[in-house]
C-alpha cells in the first residue's frame, strides 16, 4: 500500500489537555527568635557590670550635735557633771592608746571595756543615760580610735556625747 | 544546634547579681580607710539638706600623717577657711544643714577637731560622723 504524502504531514490532532501541575510544597515558615542582638547586650551589660563593681562594706553615720553658736563642748558648762573620756596616743602604731576615765579607778583599756564600764556606770547612784560624756582627745590620737570611743559611748546607750579639748 | 538557654540562664543571673550589688561611687564619698568601731553603731541614714566634708590622708605612707587633703563635697579646699565661708554660704541657703565629715581613720584628731570647730562656728548644730556599719570580722 502506497501511503500519499497527505496522509503523512497530516497534523495530529491537537489535545487541549494540561497535564495537572503538581503544586510545588510551600516552604514551612517556622518562627523563630533571634537571640544574637539581645545576646550581645546582655553580654555587655555583663561586661559593664563586672568592670565597674566594687565590693567595699556599707557605710554609715553616727549622729552627734555640735553646741550652737560656739566652738566645741568645753566651752560650755554643763549643768551636770560629766564623766570625761580622755584619750592619748601611746606609741606609733594603731593600737597604741590609752583610756582614762576622770574621777575613776579602774579605767578600761579597750573599747569594748569602755562599752561596758559605761554601761556599768549608770548603774551608780548620780548617774543615767542622760549624764553627758564628754571625749577629751589628744590633737595626735588616730581618728580610728575617736570614732571608737564615741561608738562605745552611743554602744552604752547614752544621749549626750561630746568632744571636749584637752 | 548549640543550646543556648543554659548559657543565657547563667549569664542574666550574673546580671541580675550584680545589678543588685552594684553601688555606683559618689564624687562625694571619696575613697578612703573608714574608722571601722567595734560592735559599731553608724546608721546606714539617708540624710536631705546635707554637704560632706572629706578628710584625707595626703600621703598614706608618712609616718607622721601630718599632710591632709580636705574636700568639701566633691571639690578640694586648701585651707580651713575656705571651709569655713562655703560652710557659711551653705547655711544661708539651708537652714536645716547638716554636716557629714567622712575622715581616714589613719588621720590625727587635730585635723578632723579644727573642721569640727568651723563648722561650729557657723551655728551648724547637726554634725555627723561616718564610720563603717557593722563588725570588721577576722582579718582578710
Amino acid at each position: 500500500m502506497i501511503r500519499t504524502t497527505e496522509q503523512t504531514t497530516l497534523p495530529e490532532p491537537v489535545v487541549h489537555f494540561k497535564p495537572r501541575r503538581r503544586r510545588a510544597p510551600r516552604e514551612s515558615t517556622v518562627l523563630t527568635l533571634n537571640l544574637a542582638p539581645m545576646v550581645d547586650v546582655v553580654f555587655l551589660l555583663l561586661i559593664f557590670f563586672i568592670a565597674t563593681t566594687t565590693f567595699k562594706r556599707a557605710e554609715g553615720i553616727l549622729p552627734s550635735r555640735l553646741p550652737k553658736q560656739s566652738g566645741l563642748a568645753d566651752q560650755l558648762a554643763p549643768p551636770i557633771t560629766p564623766i570625761v573620756i580622755d584619750l592619748r596616743q601611746t606609741g606609733p602604731g594603731p593600737t597604741d592608746y590609752a583610756i582614762r576615765v576622770e574621777r575613776f579607778v579602774n579605767t578600761p583599756t579597750t573599747f569594748n571595756e569602755l562599752a561596758a564600764f559605761l554601761m556599768d556606770v549608770q548603774a551608780n547612784p548620780g548617774f543615767d543615760d542622760e549624764t553627758p560624756i564628754v571625749i577629751r582627745a589628744a590633737n595626735d590620737v588616730l581618728w580610728d580610735h575617736v570614732v571608737g570611743c564615741w561608738n562605745a559611748a552611743v554602744r552604752a546607750k547614752y544621749k549626750s556625747i561630746s568632744f571636749g579639748l584637752q | 544546634m548549640f543550646n543556648m538557654a543554659p548559657m543565657i540562664d547563667v549569664v542574666f543571673l550574673l546580671i541580675i547579681f550584680f545589678v543588685l550589688v552594684s553601688t555606683f561611687a559618689s564624687a562625694e564619698r571619696l575613697p578612703m580607710e573608714l574608722p571601722q568601731p567595734d560592735a559599731s553603731q553608724a546608721q546606714n541614714l539617708k540624710l536631705t539638706d546635707r554637704v560632706i566634708i572629706n578628710i584625707q590622708l595626703a600621703d598614706p605612707a608618712d609616718p607622721d600623717r601630718s599632710d591632709v587633703i580636705y574636700n568639701f563635697g566633691p571639690s578640694r579646699v586648701d585651707s580651713l577657711a575656705e571651709i569655713s565661708s562655703r560652710l557659711a554660704l551653705h547655711a544661708r541657703l539651708v537652714p536645716d544643714l547638716k554636716v557629714v565629715i567622712r575622715a581616714d581613720r589613719r588621720v590625727r584628731y587635730g585635723d578632723v577637731r579644727e573642721v569640727m570647730q568651723a563648722v561650729a562656728e557657723q551655728g551648724i548644730e547637726k554634725m555627723n560622723i561616718v564610720a563603717h556599719v557593722g563588725d570588721l570580722g577576722p582579718e582578710q
